[in-house]
């Protein structure tokens, strides 16, 4: 693993990126592989818009469309809760669990504007960018959570009234297909 | 007394406080921003809580985020720490109206210290004497020029909410005295939200010297000696000792009867305290009073035998102090270094990175409060802090070699990242310093080259 990660900086010199920058990428690297449960079995970081890729079982050299990343815009910088990307042994198109929608602040998470009305968004809702999905409350402020992209809802991971922290994972919602 | 502190700051004050709260056997809860997620603090503490991404005033200086975290984790006090929230009385404010108790003094006594000009108005009450010069925040550019020409220049200008050596200027004659007012008010309003500003007159060969105080709710009020804070660079403290060398007993005693007077008239609660610029006579002028637990703290721990943050703790828990004043017996000499990650020969410029090697210097005598370690990362969102270095010896002599040691032995290294070891190694060997004669402008006169 370390020798990959070396490999990695030795790739990111020539970026154009501030030493900060770089050290900001490995960190979260490391980071990113310390808390998975197996090794992957190949790590790509491209050092532009920042993108880090996570394999696990053969690389699918042979098939590059299913090796690269989706057409969603990749995150800038790379989450403790990001979930990577994964490619499963046949190399068939990827099984994701799509994009955690987090929450904003610590405090109270609400699915309802107030209590028993309707909550914002039910699992099989479509959403739209910018659209609010629930609320967190940090005394008496009321913080709107937003889908940050259009998809459709797949996960409510958070009970009403839960306590949630800065950056817990409260929604996981898919893209939609194309066409 | 609580049984359960949430210590709403980050990086060496965080563990400094986490260990004060655990050798009481109370329950530690520390908070942290994204950046902070794999600190000394995190993993030390009883609880940790995420509250926030990396820039301050989203995580540290987020007082909702803040009180919401004691409350789910059923925190009974929050210790501040200094910096970020340690002085604002709105928080104070707000964790009293939550039924928290904030470990320092009461909000209204910190809302009136804290303003500079307030501050002194008060300590010319309580018989402090202060520096020639604006005693209210000046009204017009025309009465501060009369001002100042009245004292006779130079003169500093200074912001009625500044702190931290920040907004602040030097202007050392009449003609410059207009353009650097209105900066200095510019300045202030940016930083501070406040262009409130007073002028006093500069000493350029002073002291700066400090007063610990600690007082508790039942009406005790106890100096515990004096820190002299002179090596300083952008009006930010380097190197702090104690007792101050060179300046007479009876002076440092009757600064410490004039800060327990202060203390006392100010109804002060808590750990506090009050600086004083020294002149070369041996007259010394209040400056302001910091209303928190300081970076430098450990100089007197070492030589008091006395935990500050613990008896913050107590206090806030309204136990009365254990000691009279005739019981605080300062012995020997302590000096505190601070290293930071900056680069001296860029202008003290921050330089953050990855620690790939961080070996803290150790062995009889010798303290380090750090939250560093191999493989830390250190922060662009916040100061440059690394590590305090603190020595104690029975004498100034034996603790300058101590430091020199000291210095030698601590290694730290990283891509990118520089510290100032090097320069603080320079500063004890410096013959101004080791003879106590240098004032506060000794960095300066070292870079010139005199």
């Amino acid at each position: 693993m370390t020798t990959e990660l070396d490999l990695v900086s030795a790739d990111l010199t020539n970026t154009g990126l501030a030493n900060a920058d770089l050290e900001a990428i490995r960190h979260s690297v490391a980071h990113l592989l310390a808390s998975v449960a197996s090794p992957p079995s190949m790590l790509r970081v491209t050092a532009g818009e920042v993108a880090v890729e996570l394999h696990w079982g053969p690389v699918t050299t042979g098939h590059p469309a299913a090796a690269a990343p989706s057409a969603e815009p990749t995150p800038r910088l790379v989450e403790e809760s990001y979930v990577p990307e994964q490619t499963v042994l046949s190399g068939e198109p990827l099984a994701t669990r799509g994009t955690s929608i987090f929450a904003p602040t610590v405090g109270a998470f609400y699915r309802a504007a107030t209590p028993g009305a309707p909550p914002f968004v039910n699992v099989g809702d479509i959403v739209a960018a910018g659209q609010q999905m629930g609320i967190v409350e940090a005394m008496k402020f009321m913080i709107p959570v937003e889908a940050d992209r259009p998809g459709r809802v797949t996960e409510v991971l958070k009970a009403d009234a839960a306590p949630v922290e800065y950056g817990e994972a409260l929604f996981i919602i898919e893209p939609l297909a194309e066409g | 007394m609580f049984t359960s502190v949430l210590i709403a700051n980050r990086g060496e004050i965080a563990l400094r406080v986490l260990r004060a709260c655990r050798e009481l056997g109370l329950r530690t809860i520390a908070v942290y921003s994204t950046e902070d997620r794999e600190s000394l603090a995190v993993r030390e503490a009883d609880e940790a809580v995420h509250i926030g991404p990396a820039p301050a005033r989203e995580s540290y200086l987020n007082i909702a985020a803040l009180i919401e975290a004691a409350r789910r984790t059923g925190a009974e006090a929050i210790h501040p720490g200094y910096g970020f929230l340690a002085e604002d009385a709105d928080f104070a404010e707000v964790c009293a109206a939550e039924g928290i108790t904030f470990v320092g003094p009461p909000a209204p006594v910190t809302r009136q210290l804290g303003d500079k000009t307030a501050a002194r108005a008060l300590m010319l009450e309580a018989g402090l004497p202060l520096l020639p010069g604006s005693v209210e925040p000046l009204q017009s550019a025309q009465e501060a020029q009369a001002v100042a020409e009245k004292i006779g220049f130079p003169v500093i200008v200074k912001a009625a909410a500044g702190g931290g050596g920040r907004g602040m200027r030097v202007i050392t004659e009449a003609a410059d005295f207009a353009a650097g007012y209105a900066e200095t008010r510019a300045v202030a309003q940016s930083l501070f939200g406040d262009s409130r500003v007073y002028v006093e007159r500069y000493l350029e060969h002073a002291r700066h010297v400090e007063v610990q105080v600690l007082a508790d709710r039942h009406g005790t009020t106890l100096h515990l000696g004096e820190r002299d804070c002179s090596v300083q660079r952008r009006h930010q403290k380097v190197i702090e000792e104690t007792p101050a060398p060179n300046v007479p007993a009876e002076v440092t005693r009757a600064m410490g009867e004039a800060a327990v007077a202060g203390a006392r008239y100010a109804g002060y609660e808590g750990a506090g305290t009050f600086e004083f610029l020294v002149d070369r006579d041996g007259s010394f002028y209040f400056m302001e009073v910091n209303c928190r637990i300081q970076v430098e703290h450990p100089v007197t721990e070492m030589v008091t035998g006395i935990d500050l943050v613990q008896e913050q703790l107590r206090i806030a828990a309204g136990l009365p102090l254990q000691w009279s004043q005739d019981e605080v017996q300062p012995r020997g000499v302590a000096i505190e270094c601070r290293i930071n990650a900056e680069d001296p020969g860029r202008g003290f410029m921050p330089t953050p990175g990855v620690l790939r090697e961080f070996r803290p210097a150790a062995g009889a005598f010798v303290r380090v409060d750090t939250h560093g370690y191999p493989g830390y990362r250190v922060s662009p969102s916040y100061d440059s802090l690394l590590a305090k270095l603190v020595v104690w010896a029975p004498d100034r002599a034996a603790a300058l070699a101590r430091m020199r040691r000291a210095l030698a032995e601590f290694k730290v290294a990283g891509h990118g990242v520089s510290t100032t070891i090097g320069v603080l190694g320079k500063i004890i060997d410096d013959p101004r310093f080791r003879g106590a004669v240098h004032s506060t402008s000794l960095l300066d006169e070292m870079q010139a080259g005199s």
